[in-house]
């Protein structure tokens, strides 16, 4: 009987995974390739010198942002059988990913609300936030992004469009 | 106060370096956070309990980097980096370096 209980919370668990986290997932990304295009105008690099820096009157200025995701328990649950067989874990990628752009789009609303048009040095970093005993079981990851916003000359910042989609 | 986290600040010339600045910090939630954020687990998703306590975290260590400028004298600081680690379950540091100098306008000149 009581293997019978486990067993259906398990799979009502696992379909929550299954449509709620999909459909969050699809919804997540499909917001990021909005906010993306949005931003196509802005030059994104992450070379240390300015590229195309013209001057203003407010100097370039450090942006910060983090995004904190957590995966689905069906997805949790199908990478810890992979880990059993050993290769690409894939539902972990998409987690990364979705984690690593969204970050990028912080920092370029950031900038583009404090009148900046560029953002050069883009760091990415992977930060631990720990979380309770139980939390560690479950992935999630932490993205910690840094970049300097500055103004960049117009004529510059349309043609990145293509490289600023890459890069993510 | 200029915060970067390149070498070099567009525009600006570096007069003088005054040394390493550092701030840190270790935050947590409280446990009705990590609650939530461990329910949140099942269906996937942003948990922003933890990404607040991070933007919180990362505040503090820059404010408190900052501090260190100013009192050094320094008007800008350069090379900014962050480092993060797990102390204990459920608590973050946060910490910031960089290092202060002291910057003048710079007759422009592109990159």
């Amino acid at each position: 009987m009581e293997l019978i209980i486990n067993l259906v919370v398990l799979l009502i668990l696992m379909a929550l995974g299954l449509f709620v986290g999909r459909y969050q997932e699809r919804k997540h990304f499909a917001h990021i390739e909005l906010r993306e295009r949005q931003m196509a105008d802005m030059l994104v690099t992450q070379l240390g010198s300015f590229p195309y820096a013209q001057s203003s009157f407010t100097p370039p200025s450090l942006m910060v942002a983090e995004v904190v995701i957590a995966t689905d328990y069906l997805k949790n649950f199908l990478a810890n059988i992979r880990k059993f067989f050993g290769g690409r874990v894939r539902s972990y990628q998409s987690l990364l990913t979705r984690a690593r752009r969204e970050a990028v789009l912080r920092m370029m609303e950031q900038a583009r609300d404090q009148g900046y048009n560029a953002l050069c040095n883009v760091r990415l970093e992977t930060a631990d936030v720990g979380g309770n005993s139980q939390m560690r079981r479950v992935a999630m990851v932490a993205i910690l992004a840094s970049a300097t916003a500055y103004h960049a000359s117009s004529s510059a910042t349309g043609k990145t469009k293509q490289n600023g989609k890459q890069m993510t | 106060m200029i915060v970067s986290n390149t070498e070099t600040v567009a525009g600006y010339r570096i007069r003088e370096t005054k040394g390493l600045v550092q701030g840190n910090t270790v935050r947590a939630k409280h446990a009705g956070r990590d609650f939530v954020a461990g329910l949140k687990n099942i269906v996937g998703g942003e948990l922003k309990g933890y990404t607040e306590l991070l933007t919180e975290s990362r505040h503090e260590a820059l404010e408190r980097m900052l501090a260190q400028a100013q009192q050094l004298g320094a008007n800008a600081v350069v090379n900014v980096r962050f480092t993060t680690s797990a102390v204990t379950a459920g608590a973050a540091e946060l910490y910031a370096y960089g290092t202060a100098v002291v910057v003048e306008a710079d007759d422009f000149s592109p990159a």
